[in-house]
């Protein structure tokens, strides 16, 4: 495979990279010059036709999401940066903010203007200090050069950027719960409709997106919509950063385009297991992707399609490999945990059924386990976030998607890992 | 306008309606907790899940609107929305959904207050499983009091939220919050503001089960052995609808029933716990003529002759004094009798307070000053002069019944004269000073009409039964009456005195219980007073 020059992370290792002197020096800004100048809905069209999909883990279209926006509307318009990064195995929007700040802001810049935004938000998870500081000194920076404020650039065009930090909760990336904790609110996701982008915050049209997703647009404007669809996958196209992390060599993030297979990611660019030991299992999208064994890994290109073809998804791409040491009825038990401790409390099958998962689990790995268990635990997770299959039944039946995000992958570790949950039932129980 | 086909049934439905709405109206049964008609929409329960024809998941009913459904969604062009609410996969899901909430609450029914009115239990006959899978240890916590008169007990708290909402959107004093997350997650109240607000009450009402509880019915009587009267409230000039639960001559609780030009759903908590200060007045129930220090007991023959035989030597100088905690056809009569003139005690007012959510507590803690002032139109404010000025030296009282002082002014007028009637349900300190007493009926036997501040004529009913001697208000004024001038009808039913005052004043014209309803009439300023 040839190699890919990386366009979000291409300067990341040299000196000074998140200023905006340097940022400026390699054409930082110059996509935003040309947008001022163009008409708000050409730029909705054009990152449309990109194709350029969300980076946060559902993997929406932008220009579509900009373009639920009323034309009518008579209230103000908001542009969220989700930067509330929390899924396990992810840490792709944190490099970005610490190293490419004003390409994050320009893309905010830009899409504040198409959707005719003048206040912006950066919900920042609350951990990540050091980049809240960055993200601070950058946009202080643009402020003091006529990049953000009144009148930008001599546009006409205003816009602040505020900076909100994140009290540790994983459901506050959420975009509805995301947009209740903003407003001072517990952070329970909201039942929709209404969808944000009809009244998200403080009612008003919102639109949410992604820190990667919003460092994207820059490029696109800078070099347009087919250039974008040149990259990568077909469908869903364009650079993609992978974090990989777990029994790895080099662990890291990764820049490539959408599409890569795993396997290159993992014993190419990572160096593949460490210790010389063998792959066992890969979370492809964040630890709420259902995992894929070694064999699937070894046979999935990373992008949307492919990975949904193989019953799990590209969510965040956080890649999480786990090698043959790894216990995985004990990972299993450690994924449950955490989904149940981040679990908001709103929905009854989400709220019961997470805790139910742990008791049961927790049961099992201390020997109290019954050979019922592991059909149990096949329709708890079923129970809670539904069939991956719609086919056989519904799914969805919580209000945000964390119902789905414990489930399958819980229900992959059983589904395809049985034997080791088998082998942890006492002898006696255990009919031949 | 919107057309639904839900399990086979068309139904036309106005805009913004959801599929909640549609069914509850049509008496479709789709279960639900935490939706609540007064609330905002939150859809965590899950139980209204229902299956929608061309969505790809279950839809909760409550957030999902019959109208809005994308055009390339739809699966019949005739219909703006498929929906099914009892087939295998919904039906299903409602028993997955109650497995999950039966997961930590107690199997304690026997003692649970709710039982018989209960949306887990009852829902749980309907499509529960017979047995728990959970084989884990249960999430045990003790009771808390969240306010002075609200204890929760969290083990039965299914965490849907309509207390909290309710806090937030209807008293508007926002005392509870959800606390901590996930499975951990629990009702509390401010630790500096507890649940004490005058509309605190409501929250065990709209509780769905057994976690929210009223100190003042905790473990009391069993719902079921309770007789459930609709009628309204007589603690202020509003009138909020409430069914009075009792079980023989006691009232256990009273609990407010929809009126949604009155009171919505909810009442205040003055309503609510006011009948217990009947319990605690000293009750007269039969007739009585005071002998020095001493009454003496009478029958009724005796007491009404005596009545009007004082009233006859007074040469038709005694006063009537009419009260705003009677009915209209109490008020009526009296006025009927005493033509000239008319007086009332002196009006107790409290504080006037309206709810960011419009509920009304009225200043004026009268059940019907409006209905009183219309029909006994010349009340004199200032009786003392008018006494003076015409010689008045009897009065004929209808006791307010309401445990008072008197003040300086009454005490004088009630000096200066030769003989007090009072008409009385409790021996009050204006009923000690009367020469004859004529025991009338307590509040919650009463029966009539009452006019609320905003002119809308409601149907008090009888919730207790009648004790000893006492007699109804109306039928004793008939009495006097027709004891005072033998041409004049002894009315037997109440609706031959509500008949008579129609023909007195148009604006009560042609009313009768049975139109007035259990939600009332507005008289449309009619009786203007």
């Amino acid at each position: 495979m040839k190699s890919f020059k990386p366009i979000l992370t291409e300067h990341i290792h040299q000196k000074d990279c998140h200023t905006l002197s340097f940022y400026k020096s390699v054409g930082g800004y110059r996509a935003l010059e040309k947008v001022l100048k163009m008409n708000p809905e050409n730029v909705i069209q054009e990152v449309k036709e990109s194709d350029l999909r969300g980076r946060g883990g559902a993997g929406f279209s932008t220009g579509v999401k900009w373009g639920f926006i009323p034309k009518d509307t008579n209230k103000p318009t908001y542009l969220i940066n989700n930067a509330d990064e929390s899924e396990p195995g992810t840490f792709k929007d944190r490099l970005l903010m610490d190293k490419a700040p004003h390409q994050m802001l320009e893309g905010m810049i830009i899409s504040a203007y198409a959707i005719g935004c003048h206040k912006s938000f950066i919900y920042i998870r609350g951990e990540f200090y050091k980049e809240y500081k960055m993200l601070e000194t950058a946009i202080a920076e643009a402020v003091g050069n006529n990049i953000l404020g009144k009148n930008i650039l001599g546009s006409n065009y205003d816009l602040d950027v505020v900076i909100h930090r994140g009290a540790g909760a994983y459901i506050c990336g959420e975009e509805t719960g995301l947009i209740e904790s903003l407003e001072g609110k517990r952070g329970w996701p909201r039942t929709k409709p209404p969808f944000p982008a009809i009244e998200g915050y403080l009612q008003c049209p919102t639109i949410v997106n992604n820190v990667e997703t919003l460092s994207c647009i820059p490029h696109i404007m800078n070099y347009g919509a087919d250039w974008f669809k040149s990259i990568g996958s077909e469908k869903g196209p364009g650079p993609r950063l992978f974090c990989i992390s777990g029994c790895v060599n080099n662990p890291g993030v990764y820049e490539e385009p959408m599409g890569v297979s795993l396997k290159e990611l993992i014993f190419e660019r990572a160096g593949g297991i460490r210790n010389g030991k063998q792959l066992k299992a890969v979370f492809p999208g964040g630890s709420s992707s259902a995992i894929l064994t070694a064999d699937e890994a070894l046979d999935v290109k990373m992008d949307f399609e492919d990975l949904v073809a193989k019953k799990s998804m590209l969510g965040s791409a956080g890649v999480i490999v786990m090698d043959e040491t790894v216990d995985m009825v004990q990972a299993c038990l450690n994924i449950a945990r955490f989904y149940a401790h981040e679990s908001c409390g709103q929905c009854t099958p989400c709220r019961e059924g997470t805790a139910w998962l742990v008791k049961m689990l927790t049961r099992l790995v201390n020997g109290g386990g019954k050979p019922q268990d592991i059909d149990m635990l096949f329709e708890i997770t079923d129970n809670i976030g539904g069939l991956i299959d719609s086919s056989k039944g519904s799914f969805g039946k919580t209000i945000c998607p964390f119902g789905e995000a414990v489930a399958w992958p819980v229900r992959s570790f059983v589904e395809k890992f049985k034997d080791e949950f088998l082998e942890y039932l006492p002898q006696e129980t255990v009919v031949a | 306008m919107p057309l639904l086909k839900i399990d086979g049934r068309e139904i036309e439905v106005t805009g913004g309606t959801s599929v909640l709405q549609a069914a509850l109206a049509n008496d479709i049964e789709i279960p639900y907790y935490c939706y609540h008609p007064a609330l905002e929409v939150v859809g965590s329960c899950r139980m209204c899940l229902v299956e929608v024809e061309g969505m790809p998941k279950l839809q909760v009913s409550c957030n999902t609107f019959v109208g809005d459904l994308p055009a390339e969604r739809k699966v019949d062009s005739k219909y703006d929305m498929v929906v099914n609410t009892q087939n295998d996969l919904v039906i299903q899901e409602r028993k997955n959904m109650l497995e999950f909430l039966l997961l930590n609450h107690p199997l304690d029914c026997p003692v649970c207050d709710q039982a018989g009115e209960c949306y887990l239990q009852d829902y749980s006959f309907k499509y529960g499983n017979a047995h728990s899978r959970f084989e884990e240890e249960k999430r045990v916590r003790p009771n808390e009091y969240l306010g002075s008169q609200i204890v929760i007990n969290h083990n039965r708290c299914i965490l849907c939220s309509r207390c909290v909402r309710f806090t937030q959107e209807i008293s508007g004093t926002s005392e509870l919050y959800v606390e901590a997350r996930g499975y951990d997650t629990k009702i509390a109240a401010l630790e500096d503001k507890p649940l004490d607000n005058l509309l605190a009450g409501n929250v065990a009402d709209i509780c769905p089960v057994g976690a929210l509880l009223s100190t003042d019915y905790i473990h009391k009587n069993r719902i079921w052995n309770l007789k459930k009267q609709p009628s309204i409230c007589q603690d202020c000039s509003v009138g909020c609808n409430i069914d009075v639960f009792s079980q023989k001559d006691q009232v256990f609780r009273l609990t407010p029933r929809e009126n949604q030009d009155v009171n919505g759903y909810f009442m205040c908590d003055i309503g609510r716990y006011g009948f217990h200060r009947f319990e605690e007045i000293e009750r007269l129930t039969q007739p009585m003529v005071q002998k020095g220090e001493t009454w003496e007991a009478i029958d009724w023959e005796e007491a009404i002759q005596k009545a009007a035989d004082l009233m006859e030597k007074s040469n038709g100088k005694t006063a009537g004094v009419t009260s705003p905690y009677h009915t209209n056809e109490t008020n009526f009569l009296l006025g009927q009798i005493f033509k000239d003139v008319w007086g009332s005690m002196p009006q107790i007012l409290g504080e006037e307070i309206t709810f960011p959510s419009g509920f009304r507590i009225s200043a004026d803690r009268s059940p019907n000053r409006k209905g009183m002032n219309d029909i006994c139109e010349i009340i004199e404010l200032d009786l003392d002069s008018e006494i003076s000025s015409k010689a008045i030296n009897g009065l004929y009282i209808l006791d307010d019944g309401v445990d008072r002082e008197l003040d300086d002014t009454w005490k004088k007028i009630l000096e200066k004269m030769d003989f007090v009637i009072v008409q009385s349900y409790a021996m009050t300190d204006l009923a000690k000073l009367a020469h004859i007493v004529l025991p009338g009926l307590a509040p919650l036997e009463r029966e009539g009409t009452m006019t609320n501040d905003r002119g809308r004529i409601q149907w008090l009913r009888p919730s207790l039964p009648v004790m000893g001697e006492s007699k109804p208000d109306w039928k004793i004024l008939s009495w006097i009456r027709k004891a005072m001038n033998k041409d004049e009808q002894d009315f037997t039913e109440i609706n031959e005195v509500m008949k008579e005052m129609g023909e007195v004043f148009p604006a009560y014209k042609g009313l009768s219980f049975f139109r007035i309803g259990p939600h009332g009439l507005s008289l449309n300023g009619k009786a203007s007073g």
